[in-house]
Formats: structure tokens, sequence, C-alpha cells
């Protein structure tokens, strides 16, 4: 029992890891990408890789990760978001965003095959470790770490300021002369470094997994929704439902229906409070 | 010093669409208080105020983008306020935008005759059928569009696509789309903005001969010289409050409303 | 594309299309040709909803899945006639659109599109998890068509009888007054509340029809295939309807069917790009999404206004008064 707790927690934290991602990016660009989802799997796939196919020590791999994280984030401004912003329609972001998910996701799963990899340890643990197994802790661990520093960057450091501002109304800032441009590219980079670092720490749990995207930029999604867009606390509280829902339901009805439940899960919440758990209720979601 | 109603405005006439005594808040913003306004079939109505004073927000009421904090909207004697957008569309109430908003990649004809959806309300398994009364009305339709293009003097953009025209161009052809719905009263949102002086005439010419159809019209506008010119009567707004209303001659000499325009 | 160009294109089109079996001595074409045929049919009525309506939906491969499952099942395990079978998987679809829409219609557009990716995915879960009606994992077989359509020739000619009824169809819509009405719902839907189109009703119609489309799409395509399992149904199929759709250029009825005509024939013509697969058809959306938001037809059209002379001088507008007082005036005596 308590295994399911630790491990709903655990996959429940890359969940909200994933919010927070979504969280970032939607701050200074009023946009949610597809590719929140694959930044965790870019890295896991090049932690993997760094540490198991290059034999690199876990450090250099946890930078891979982190820096290949940050360009994705940065590829993903540079192609889906600087130039469609600029038009008029609407919701091209997402189908451009849609369109570079898909082709990172083939692109990896031709280059890295479609089975999924194991990731390697990256602490000397043995295998029964039960409940203190260092793939459930290492997620955990590293998004409470997310929601602090990001709590910290936003309260503390100027730039974090510049970050609010620009989020709470992008016009005012830019007529303050803020260079709005650059800070949507900083948040980016940002919003992937995190996602990349989720994804390495994750990588015990969920496997070296080309198709990890996907899935994780809905499940990422419906945690964002249930906890609230907006909200870095609502992204960790629908996280680690989600994932405490998923490994309960898992447990006692077996493993068939999780995305059924996942989304039984959102639709219940936006029934009764259609903005989420902790979200503003004048916040529009494009 | 708000200026008391004359009794000659006090009764609402029974085919009016009016806002009676409305107020509007947003928040801790109070937008409109307690303002009143009576647009009559057949007569040109201006309203005007500077920026802020709540134009835009009167016509949201009218037109059912917002709904009054307090006070009533009514159609011919009926409570409107509920009514959606929709609905006033179908009760025959047009509006125009301030910033005119087409159908781009559709040509000119096409954006007027989708004015005229709420007289047919086309069923989607009868369109896709191809049955021929959907057909016959579609033509129809399309021959009235036509006929009004010609009118508001777009004749040599009927086939264009429309986010090809240039602005006063678009400004007519809302004007047209609006008369495609057939309505009892159309609302103008600063239609003479980005004009040229001549293209201001042409909007004058077009407007009288709206109302002198019948239709109602409310000119919301920032050119007072015009407002004055065309309307039969006149309300000015400020900061959320009318000041005066009644024929042009007397709200342009109202030293209140010389005040408020000129400033302090 | 006016209807002169059109017909340019068509007329030869269709009938190479409906001689095929006679002058390709390839089974193989034929096969495509009828996948073709079979893929029209879903992607006719989502272009009504991506196309016309601007509703991003990238899960109807979530409805070709459960109509050709109801196809499979009824059809083959219960011993049902094909014909009834089909009307059943579509309008089964056209139900599980509508349960579909109803909650997500009213969604903005990144949940709306999520709304459905989710579907899709639990389509496929069900498919996996209730083995016994399925088969799981296993799969179906999917039965065949009585005569005369059960040579391979036999269907391709219903398959093509079935793309055509789909093409008429949402051609007369997108052609006529609700046509309009959805374009003004995707562009502007301030200016389609204010002339009194019914937003939410109109949505969610198209989407029903988009659903029985998919429902019947999907039983021809279970029966074309022959065999079917989750694996056939996998999610950048969902992708690939898009990206047609999308390519082709929104708001036209020809485009997305050049689409889906291109985008199948392509990867098995262009070897390497069959290797590709799906990356291609991304970068493909990208290219578009950047270059050509409006489609690859829009590129035609350009190109047609660059060669066509355009008059320099703008024609300032001149009222005919009297002429609007005699519209305003017949317009009003119809109401």
């Amino acid at each position: 029992m308590l295994m399911v707790i630790v491990s709903g927690l655990a996959i429940g934290a890359l969940f909200a890891a994933t919010a927070l991602s979504y969280n970032v990016m939607y701050s200074t660009s009023k946009v949610l990408s597809v590719t929140t989802g694959h930044i965790a799997m870019l890295g896991g796939v090049f932690g993997a890789y760094a540490i198991s196919a290059l034999g690199q020590p876990w450090w250099l791999g946890l930078i891979a990760a982190i820096v290949v994280g940050g360009l994705f984030g940065w590829l993903t401004d540079l192609i889906a978001i600087r130039r469609v912003l600029a038009r008029s329609d609407e919701h091209l972001w997402l189908l451009s965003t849609l369109a570079l998910a898909t082709m990172v996701q083939q692109a990896v799963g031709l280059w890295w095959g479609t089975e999924p990899k194991p990731f390697p340890r990256l602490i000397t643990q043995d295998f029964s470790a039960g409940i203190a197994d260092q793939k459930f802790w290492l997620p955990i661990g590293l998004a409470a770490l997310m929601a602090i520093g990001l709590e910290f960057f936003y309260r503390r450091t100027m730039y974090g300021k510049l970050f609010l501002a620009m989020s709470e109304d992008a016009f005012a800032a830019r007529a303050r002369g803020v260079s709005t441009d650059r800070i949507r590219v900083a948040s980016y980079v940002i919003a992937g470094s995190l996602g990349g670092l989720a994804g390495f720490a994750a990588g015990q749990l969920t496997f070296a997994y080309f198709a990890l995207g996907l899935t994780l930029t809905l499940n990422g999604f419906i945690a964002l929704a249930v906890g609230g867009l907006g909200s870095n606390v609502g992204a960790l509280v629908g996280g680690l439902m989600l994932g405490l829902l998923n490994t309960f339901a898992s447990y006692f009805f077996g493993g068939e229906y999780q995305q059924t439940i996942a989304v039984g899960l959102l639709m219940v919440v936006l029934l009764v409070k259609p903005e989420g758990l902790l979200g503003a209720q004048n916040v529009r979601p494009v | 010093m708000m200026q008391q109603a004359q009794p000659s405005d006090a009764i609402v006439a029974p085919a009016s669409l009016s806002a009676s005594v409305v107020s509007k808040e947003f928040g801790a913003v109070v937008a409109l208080n307690q303002v009143s306004l009576e647009l009559r079939p057949g007569e040109i109505h201006g309203l005007i105020g500077p920026n802020g004073s709540g134009k835009t927000t009167l016509l949201n009421l009218l037109s059912g983008y917002y709904q009054p904090t307090s006070g009533a909207i009514q159609l011919r004697g009926e409570e409107l306020a509920q009514a959606s957008v929709r609905r006033r569309a179908q009760l025959g109430v047009a509006r125009t935008f301030q910033k005119p908003r087409l159908l781009g990649t559709l040509s000119v004809l096409d954006n007027v005759v989708l004015g005229a959806w709420t007289h047919v309300e086309p069923g989607f398994l009868a369109t896709a059928l191809g049955l021929p009364q959907i057909a016959r009305a579609d033509r129809d339709l399309l021959d009235q569009a036509t006929e009004l293009l010609h009118g508001v003097g777009l004749s040599h953009a009927i086939e264009r696509r429309a986010n090809l025209l240039e602005h006063a161009e678009q400004r007519f052809l809302e004007i047209a789309r609006g008369l495609a719905m057939r309505p009892g009263f159309i609302l103008l949102d600063e239609p003479a903005g980005g004009l040229s002086n001549d293209e201001i005439d042409h909007l004058g010419g077009i407007i009288r001969t709206i109302s002198d159809a019948g239709i109602g019209v409310l000119l919301v506008e920032h050119h007072t010289d015009f407002v004055f010119r065309v309307c039969d009567r006149v309300t000015t707004l400020d900061v959320g409050r009318m000041i005066r209303h009644g024929r042009p001659q007397d709200v342009r000499n109202d030293p209140e409303v010389i005040r408020v325009y000129l400033g302090a | 594309m006016n209807t002169k160009t059109r017909l340019l294109w068509i007329v030869p089109g269709a009938v190479a299309a409906l001689s095929l079996p006679l002058w390709s001595n390839d089974q193989y074409q034929v096969h495509l040709a009828a996948l073709i045929c079979c893929y029209w049919v879903l992607i006719a009525g989502l272009n009504l909803v991506v196309g016309y309506t601007g509703q991003l939906s990238i899960g109807h491969v979530g409805l070709l899945s459960i109509g050709a499952y109801t196809f499979a099942i009824l059809g083959g395990k219960w011993g049902w006639p094909a014909f009834a079978s089909v009307a059943v998987a579509g309008a089964l679809c056209g139900l599980c659109g509508l349960l579909l829409g109803l909650p997500s219609l009213r969604l903005p557009g990144f949940y709306f599109a999520m709304a459905t990716m989710a579907f899709a995915l639990i389509v496929g879960e069900f498919v996996l998890a209730q083995g016994g009606l399925t088969g799981g994992g296993v799969g179906l077989p999917v039965p065949g068509f009585p005569p005369p359509f059960d040579t391979p020739e036999g269907f391709y000619y219903l398959a093509v009888i079935a793309a055509v009824v789909a093409s008429v169809l949402t051609w007369n819509v997108a052609r006529q007054m609700y046509g309009r009405g959805l374009i003004a719902i995707r562009d502007n839907p301030v200016t389609a509340q204010a002339v009194g189109v019914p937003v939410f009703r109109a949505k969610l119609t198209t989407f029903v029809f988009s659903g029985v489309t998919a429902g019947i799409g999907g039983a021809l395509f279970g029966s074309l295939q022959s065999y079917i399992t989750p694996d056939t149904f996998h999610f950048e199929l969902s992708l690939f309807f898009f990206v047609c759709i999308i390519i082709g250029g929104r708001g036209s009825i020809l485009g997305p069917f050049l689409g889906v005509a291109v985008l199948t024939a392509l990867p098995e013509l262009v070897a390497p790009l069959a290797k590709l697969g799906n990356f291609f058809y991304g970068l493909l959306l990208l290219l578009v999404v950047l270059v050509v938001p409006e489609g690859i037809g829009r590129v035609f059209e350009l190109i047609a206004q660059r060669l066509r002379p355009r008059s320099a001088v703008s024609v300032p507008v001149a009222p005919d008064l009297p002429r609007l007082a005699r519209a305003i005036a017949s317009i009003q005596a119809l109401k």
C-alpha cells in the first residue's frame, strides 16, 4: 500500500513538473505548447544516452539533460512561437507546436528506437530498495525543488519579477521598456531546462521512451487544468492528485484504464470548478 | 450638473429600442451611471462624449454584449437585458464595430449575405442534401446582397476577397452586412473613423437613406461636426453620465457640453 | 479557384479514378486508391470541423477505430448484414461525436485539442481492455461486402461511391449559407454571433456529422484492411488526417482531397519518405504553418493573382442612394 502511495507521488511529481513547465511558458507567451511533454522525454533519453551509451558519469548526464531540454525550449520558441505570435490567427501556435512535437517524437523514435530502454542508476542502490528506491525520490525531490526554486525566482529576483509583470500585462510591460521578446525566450529556455531535468530525474520510473512525450503533454496538461492554469501550487496539487489517482486505480482496478481515469478526474474537477482547484477565476486560457 | 430630461422625452415611444436608467459596473469601475437613451424608428440618434465616457459600453449594452448592472434595456416595450446577441440579431438589432470585423478569406458578397442568416436559419441536413429551397433562398439573398452593395458604393469590389479592401470599403461593407440583417435598428460604432471628408459625406448620405427607410440609426462618433450635421437628436455622455440630450443645435450650444469638450 | 478551374482538375481526375481498375494491372494501386477513398470519407466530414468551423480536433482516429470495430463485431462476430453494420457504425460514431462534443466544444482551443486527443487514447484503452469483445491485442478479422462489392475492384467502386457522397454532402454545406456561417465561427466568432449564427449548435452539428462520416469511413477502412488490431489505429493517423486538411487548405473541399490523395500516395512513390513516416508529416505541417498557413491551395491562388493584371488605381466608394433605398425597401418588405 505504501508502495502505491510512493509511486503515485513519484509519477505525480513528474506530472507536476510538466505542469510547472507549462506555467512558465504560458506566463510569458500565453501559449500552451504541445512540446511540453517532449522536453522531459528528451531529458530522459539524452540522460540515458550520455550515461549508458557514452559511459559518462551521472552528473554529465544531468548536464546533458538540462542542456538538451533548454535547447529544445529555445528551439520551440524560435520555430514554433516567435513567427507565429506575430500573426493574427490565434491558433497557429497550436499547429506549429503540434508539428514540432511530432517531428521531435518521430525523430527520437527513429534514432533511439521505439522500445523503452532502461535508465541507468544514478546513485548506487540495490534494486530491492522498495519504497526507498531512488526512482521514486528523485522525481519527488526534484519537483519540490522546482516549485521552491520558481517561487524564489518569482518573488525574490528582479528577473523573476519581470516575468510576473509580463504575465500580468505584457502590453504594459513592453510600454515600460521591458524587452518582452527576450524574456519570453528566457522563459522557454528555463522551462526547457527544468523539464529536461525532470525527465532525467524521473527516468528510472518512466524508462527512456520516445512515446513519453505525447502522453506527458496530455497528463501534464490534465494536472495543470486540475490545479488551475497559472498557479504553481495548483500544478503541484494537480500533479500529485493525478499521480496518486493513477496508481490507486491501477492497484484496485488494474492498469488498463489509466487515461480514462485521468480524464475522468479532469472532468469532475472542471465541472465543479472550471478554472481548476487553485486557478484564478478570470484567467482566460487560449 | 446633470441635465434634467425634457418632458417630451419622458415617454418612450412604443416601437423604440431604449436603455432606461441603466448602470454598468465593472468591479469597482462605474462605466455608466443611470443613463437613459431612446432610439426611435427612422431617427438618426447621435451618441457623443470624450474617451472613456461610456459610449461603447452603452452600445454594447444595447447590442447584447454586456448585461446592465441595473436598469432596463427594452425593444418595443419588451425587456431585452437577458436576450443574447444572437436573439437580438433575430429581433432586428444590427451593429457595426469600431474595428471592422470581416471574414477576410471570403468575398465581399459572401460577407454581406451572411447578414441574412437569421432570415434563412439553414438546417445542416437540408443544406447537405442540396434541397432546392435552400439553393433558391441562397440565390435570392445573394441578389439582395448585391443590390445593397451597389447601394453603398461597393459595386467595384463585389467579388473581391474581403481582406483586400481599403479601410473605407471595410466600413461600408459592415453597414451593408448590417442592412442585410433586415434590422429595425442599426447601431454604428464610430463608422467615420479613418474616413476622408468625401467618404464621410457618402456615409452621411447612406445614413440618411437608412433612416428614411424607417430604420433607427444610433451613431456613436467622435466627429462631432458630422454628428450635429446628420442627427435628429443627440445624447452626450461624460464619465458615464448623460449630460445633455436633445436636438443637435441645443446640445452643441449647451455650456456643459462645451466645457466637457474644451476642457475645464 | 473558380468553377472553371475546378472542373479542369476534377473531370479528368474523376475519369481516371472511375476507370482505374481497367487500366491499372496493379492490385496494389487499386488498394491504395480504395484506401484514399476510405480516408476521404472521414476527412470530408472532419474538414467541416477543422477547415470550416476551425475546431482543431486531433482525435478522430478514435472514431475511425470505433467505426471499424463496430463493423467487425456486428458484421463479423454477430453475422449482421454488411450494410446494416455500416449504418450502425456510422450512427454509433455520430453518437460518440455528440458525447465528446457536448462538453468539449465549449472549451478554448488547446483544451479542446487535448480533449480530443484524450478521447483517442481512451478509445485505444477500451479496445485493448475489452478483449472479449474486440479481441484485445490480437485483433479481429473484418468481413467484406456482398456481391458485387466482394472483389477488390468491386470494393473500390463502393469506396468511390461513399467518397463521392461525402464530397457532395460537404460541398453543399460549404458553398451555401451554412458554410459561410461556419467560416464566420472559425475566423470571427463575434461576427458570427452578431449576425445570429447559433455558434455552439453549429459546432456540435458539424462535429456529430464528422463522427458519422468517421464511422462509415472506419467501417470501409476496416473492411479494406480485412484484419484490424489496436495498432492499426495509432495516434499518428489522427495527425495524418489533420495534416491533410491543413495542407490542402482550410475552407476548401478540393484542397483536402488533393491533400489526402497526395499524402497517402507519396510514401508509396518516394521510398525514403516511407521510412521517415510521421516525421515527414510533422515537417510538412510545420512548413505549411510557417510559410503558407492558408494551405497549399492558397499558393496557387496567389500565383494566379500575380499573373492576372491588377489595376493600380483604387476606385473610390460611390454610393447609389436611390438604389440603396430601393434595396432596403424590398428587403424590409420581406419581413
